[in-house]
């Protein structure tokens, strides 16, 4: 049977603080004062053009990069949060080895994260994702497509269901099938509990015609670093005097 | 320390290395060179046994010096390196282990990688011996395989403290050749050409020899497997001579060590302070 090992997070802490994120490189400011903050069971989305600092901030949560201001995960600092195994995270581009196969590389993050299973095939029931969406374990990774080896490091980033996931376009290179499969487990890791910030190159427009739409509860809008909306998703409209691509913002939290 | 995650990244590690070409095709070379070298050895070894044989055993003793070693350091400079590019490291470092957990583990496992190297090419060394030699011979083999893997992991230590600095994989695997080369032959020849004339004197050639691992556990093979003496080197035969085998055994022994954390804490720094 699987087990996953579970941390005790301080009890009435918020699972995420950012407040007042800053960070530049050189003279380039990436991230200005950026604060949000997650509850249980929220998901959010993290839109804006390239180049706007969605992946930044991710890195910034997951205790990957230097910045100023605060972030607490479950009260703990990203670092510590991530070696408590309080993190989850897809990396935007990720190229696993290519000769480890699918198996090997769930079960060796599964060993990182203590989520103990008896057979290999427990493997795949480990995750919270739909049948099928893990490609077969024997495969090696050298022979997967771009899609299917993006599925399996979504699986990394979901393995022992960690209270926060970060997802970098978790839908890049998915085919529509995989991608409501992750819509739905998104819905699924919701209903559990857990909490999701996804960061996705969406312009308004595209994101209310989105499936994820139906699934975020709150999209943070991104520009040029700073936070220009944080609220519920279909309260965003876009801006009618620049037609379909520029976003705006109605209302802020 | 998180032992468990320490021994699944240096598994995982292993497995990599073993798979990769670059290890596969050091070890067939060592494999090959080293019964080679054993070959050319076996008539003299047949009639004065391993100890004997000072052209034999330094051919093996300069194959240990030479070959594990640079696997050791390109693999080390490869690991960080070639995954912070492929941005596995920052989905390595956001699980459950810390930054100190991780470099020791990316260590031992490609350290294995290495011993599996050694223990081919010496393995099928010894196998050839054993027909010939006697079973008072062993202990020597056994000696430099010792120092031999003491060298690799020196060796390993530093390709990944090369990695966890270095702005690129290409840049990591270019400075891990060039220190190579300076520790097997660079060093050597300029200490060689210079003691006399800049009158470096006998503690000069003594940081000489400690500040090169390579010469380091090369002494500390011949010092182990009591081979010819005229192979030990000049800086060898001073060590031996000033202060008695047991002492320059322990000197190197410190020096080897010394190289191993520090690279280690280079690494650990260096990983620590780089956003990957």
């Amino acid at each position: 049977m699987m087990r996953t090992h579970r941390l005790r997070p301080a009890e009435d802490a918020k699972l995420l603080e950012i407040h007042g994120v800053a960070k530049a490189f050189g003279e380039h400011v990436v991230l200005d004062d950026v604060s949000i903050q997650l509850e249980k069971g929220d998901i959010a989305l993290l839109v804006g053009a390239n180049g706007s600092g969605k992946s930044t901030l991710l890195r910034c949560v997951g205790g990957l990069t230097s910045f100023e201001g605060t972030v607490r995960v479950l009260g703990a600092d990203p670092r510590t949060a991530a070696g408590q195994g309080l993190i989850g995270y897809l990396p935007q581009l990720v190229a696993l080895p290519q000769s480890v196969t699918v198996g090997e590389v769930i079960a060796f993050f599964a060993r990182l994260r203590k989520v103990k299973v008896r057979r290999p095939e427990e493997l795949a029931k480990a995750l919270p994702l739909p049948d099928g969406f893990l490609p077969s374990l024997e495969l090696p990774i050298g022979a997967l497509s771009g899609g299917m080896r993006r599925r399996v490091a979504l699986c990394v980033a979901l393995l022992g269901s960690p209270p926060l996931v970060l997802l970098d376009e978790p839908a890049a290179s998915l085919d529509e099938e995989h991608s409501a499969s992750l819509w739905e487990t998104l819905q699924a890791l919701r209903s559990a509990g857990g909490t999701a910030l996804i960061a996705m190159p969406l312009l308004v427009t595209s994101l209310l015609r989105h499936d994820l739409a139906t699934v975020a509860d709150r999209a943070v809008l991104l520009e040029q670093g700073r936070v220009v909306h944080d609220g519920p998703v279909q309260s965003l409209r876009p801006a009618p005097a620049l037609g379909t691509h520029r976003p705006t913002s109605v209302g802020t939290r | 320390m998180n032992v468990p995650a320490v021994v699944a990244v240096a598994g995982w590690e292993l497995r990599l290395a073993v798979r990769g070409r670059l290890v596969m095709g050091t070890a067939l070379t060592f494999t090959v060179v080293c019964v080679l070298a054993t070959l050319l050895g076996l008539r003299s070894v047949s009639s004065l046994g391993l100890a004997g044989v000072g052209p034999g055993t330094g051919a093996l003793i300069n194959l240990a010096i030479l070959f594990p070693p640079l696997m050791g350091i390109t693999l080390g400079a490869n690991s960080l390196s070639s995954a912070r590019e492929r941005s596995l490291l920052p989905l390595m470092l956001v699980q459950p282990l810390s930054r100190l957990d991780h470099v020791c583990g990316v260590v031992l496992g490609l350290v294995g990688a290495v011993w599996l190297t050694i223990g081919f090419g010496f393995g099928a060394s010894a196998l050839l011996l054993a027909r010939v030699a006697g079973t008072s011979d062993v202990s020597g083999l056994l000696a430099i395989v010792g120092s031999a893997l003491g060298v690799g992991v020196v060796s390993v230590a530093i390709g990944v403290a090369i990695s966890a600095l270095a702005g690129s994989r290409l840049q990591a695997l270019g400075v891990s050749m060039g220190l190579w080369f300076l520790f097997a032959f660079a060093i050597d020849l300029v200490l060689a050409g210079v003691a006399a004339a800049v009158h470096l004197g006998p503690f000069g050639l003594f940081v000489g020899v400690l500040l090169n691992p390579l010469e380091a556990g090369r002494i500390l093979m011949v010092l182990a497997s009591g081979a010819d003496a005229l192979t030990l080197g000049p800086f060898g035969a001073y060590l031996n001579n000033t202060v008695g085998t047991a002492a320059a055994a322990m000197a190197v022994c410190a020096s080897l060590a010394g190289w191993t954390v520090l690279s280690l804490l280079v690494a650990w720094a260096g990983i620590a302070r780089r956003e990957p």
